[in-house]
């Protein structure tokens, strides 16, 4: 009758297995590689190059008033020339803020022609770690990171003092102490912008509403300080708003749009939208569409400052965009460059962001990322 | 509904577990239902309803094919980034139209469910390893194809999302059909049979003649081309295709429906209509608690509780 199977499984499966396997990524590489052809060319404006009007300002009053010399850290000057510059990215470069920040980081050595080589831990804190210490043995004299998180550093910082390897770091913040640690912390200040969006949300509303929270992601500082600011400040100036509902859409738009969507139905009078980052607030604006709500009809602040929800803005959709500027390169390069000089660097650098609204976003958009 | 189900238990167990295990999972889906019509402002509209099948369409699809691949004993953790390479698909092709871009798609869904298959059925790797491996490459190669969201302004696409047929939304009608289709090879057709018989015993199967690795090869193709069309849907829905968040961790949301659908893990029995009710139970779980904006840790929780309460039940059955 049939051919015996245990004697089959030693032979023709083999083959098989191989030519099915091989067919199928062959057909996957091909997909992958050939003859795509997309709906149109991305929109620009990507390529990290920092006109004056793009670039970060500081922010005059912020800050602890602390500073750090190359003296007082005890490390010899140098001229950021000479230096090799490593820089840590957190995480994959698949969202604005992220592709606009390395691309600031890599013009600005560019510009200044100094040597520059980067990592990115993929959101794996193990892995940053791991990445900052490969930085050091490829030689690098100098860091810039982007921590994922800002405690269990210690690994890095003791080998970056025993090399006497100064570190910058942008966006966050890492736990430890200042200029002994790391020489200066350059980010905003993210309670501040959720106030801001909470004065903007006031205006949008005339100090009277319901307005939902749309949350970042759980256990994240930036989701945390954001709605601390948001609710202090509402809690202050418009006792007439009351937040009804907080839920989150973990940073994606995906999120956004699946929590709107449970949101207009449970509350259908809800008056205004606090996403806490554009990608949630696009989100909830495709909901918006869906549900056939007109521009408008729900008030949505948003905080990032990405060109597409700035031209959301134009399009009536969204109020105002609270920007959390990315564009870290010339200011991160400034401080080393000073502190190698042996000058006062601050410990802590606070950038103003920008604010987008209805009456500068036609000629502002262009600083949007 | 709890108020029958509990004197039951006590009374005769033996009649009562079984008896769980097969109408389980509507009893829980009836009981959130009454829950949210005595509790929930604004439940009982055609609006909310609608929200609710749209938003369960990609587990649902996705827990078809998985209901499949677990009936013979396997599992697919790859769904999830199946579905972000169809969605990068999307993105790159869309240039020759929306046609060609779904079917481009749904060619490379059926390339990474032939690839698992081929590694499952022929050279003999767990299902488990070979679909990681899947997952994790599937879910690289997507952001290697599409680094970034891109937002799709393709009319064809966004209807395909948004626009509906006779009041119901065209997703709904695609997992509709798509329901039919599964129901109707699991119980009538001889493939149908195969799956459940090289679930129940894989080595009975071969003595016996059956094709089984061509049936299993076919059972991975299928829960990847399913995955695909989750894949399209979703970036549909979403306006964008997004690589790199869509389809995160939906391989475990497509297990739970199965499981708490009532085909066992083990395989050798599959249960479509439980499938459906299991996901359409977890989706009405996550809107209802965040209809009452209770904060998305206690989603967590009680999706454990579920979990726990069905294998618990299914722990039973092995036991006998």
């Amino acid at each position: 009758m049939a051919i015996d199977p245990s004697d089959r499984a030693e032979r023709a499966p083999r083959r098989t297995a191989t030519v099915l396997t091989a067919a199928g990524c062959t057909a996957l590489a091909l997909l992958a590689a050939s003859c795509a052809r997309g709906e149109d060319e991305a929109a620009g404006g990507q390529d990290g190059g920092d006109t004056a009007a793009q670039a970060q300002v500081l922010e005059d009053a912020a800050g602890s008033g602390e500073t750090c010399s190359a003296e007082q850290a005890g490390i010899e000057e140098f001229d950021l020339a000479d230096m090799k510059v490593g820089f840590s990215q957190s995480e994959a470069e698949s969202n604005p803020f992220r592709i606009t920040e390395t691309a600031s980081i890599e013009k600005e050595a560019e510009k200044r022609g100094v040597e520059l080589i980067t990592s990115n831990a993929q959101s794996d804190f193990a892995q940053q770690i791991s990445d900052v210490q490969d930085l050091m043995s490829q030689g690098a004299e100098l860091l810039i990171i982007a921590p994922l998180n800002s405690d269990g550093w210690e690994p890095v910082l003791a080998e970056a003092e025993r090399k006497q390897v100064p570190i910058v770091t942008i966006d966050r913040q890492i736990n430890g102490d200042a200029c002994g640690d790391y020489v200066t912390f350059i980010g905003s200040d993210f309670v501040e912008q959720g106030r801001r969006a909470a004065d903007q949300m006031t205006e949008a509303l005339g100090g009277k509403g319901e307005v939902a929270i749309l949350l970042g992601a759980a256990g994240n500082n930036v989701t945390t300080e954001r709605t601390k600011g948001f609710k202090e400040r509402i809690e202050e100036n418009a006792p007439g708003i009351e937040i009804v509902f907080e839920q989150t859409g973990e940073f994606t738009r995906e999120g956004g749009q699946s929590v709107t969507e449970q949101l207009i139905q449970s509350n259908p009078d809800i008056d205004g939208v606090y996403a806490e980052n554009d990608e949630m607030g696009i989100g909830a604006v495709t909901a918006l569409r869906g549900a056939g709500k007109e521009p408008g009809e729900v008030e949505i602040v948003t905080v990032d400052g990405t060109e597409e929800a700035v031209q959301l803005i134009l399009d009536g959709w969204v109020h105002g965009v609270v920007e959390s500027n990315p564009r870290f390169g010339p200011l991160a390069f400034d401080a080393h460059e000073s502190f190698g000089k042996g000058e006062e660097v601050p410990v802590e650098l606070i950038i103003s962001d920008r604010e987008y609204d209805a009456d500068n976003a036609e000629e502002e958009r262009s600083n949007a990322y | 509904m709890t108020a029958i189900g509990m004197p039951a238990v006590r009374v005769d167990r033996t009649r009562a577990v079984p008896w769980l295990q097969e109408y389980g999972v509507y009893i829980g889906v009836a009981a959130l239902l009454v829950f949210n019509l005595v509790f929930t402002p604004h439940f009982l509209s055609l609006e909310n309803f609608r929200t609710q099948a749209v938003q369960v369409t990609p587990v649902l699809i996705l827990s078809l094919g998985m209901a499949l691949v677990i009936a013979t004993g396997g599992i697919d953790l790859s769904v999830g980034s199946v579905m972000a390479l169809s969605a990068a698909m999307i993105s790159l092709y869309l240039g020759y139209g929306p046609v060609v871009a779904v079917l481009v798609a749904l060619v490379a869904g059926a390339a990474a469910g032939a690839v698992n298959g081929a590694l499952v059925a022929f050279a003999g790797v767990q299902a488990i390893v070979a679909t990681l491996a899947m997952m994790i490459g599937g879910r690289g190669l997507s952001l290697v194809l599409l680094p970034q969201l891109d937002g799709i302004r393709n009319p064809g696409i966004r209807e395909l999302g948004a626009g509906e047929a006779l009041g119901v939304p065209y997703l709904v009608w695609i997992s509709a059909v798509l329901v039919a289709v599964v129901v109707f090879v699991v119980r009538r057709t001889v493939f149908g049979r195969r799956i459940v018989a090289i679930g129940g015993n894989r080595r009975a199967g071969e003595l016996s003649g059956l094709p089984v690795r061509r049936t299993l090869l076919v059972v991975y193709v299928l829960c990847g081309l399913l995955a695909a069309v989750a894949g399209v849907l979703a970036t549909a829905r979403l306006q964008a295709s997004d690589p790199n968040s869509i389809g995160r961790l939906i391989e475990l949301s497509a297990i739970t429906a199965v499981v708490v659908g009532g085909t066992p893990l083990q395989g050798g029995r599959v249960r479509i209509a439980g499938t459906v009710a299991g996901a359409v139970l977890m989706q009405l779980l996550v809107s209802t608690l965040i209809k009452h904006d209770l904060p998305p840790s206690w989603t967590q929780i009680a999706q454990t509780a579920v979990i726990i309460a069905a294998v618990y039940v299914a722990r039973e059955r092995g036991r006998k």
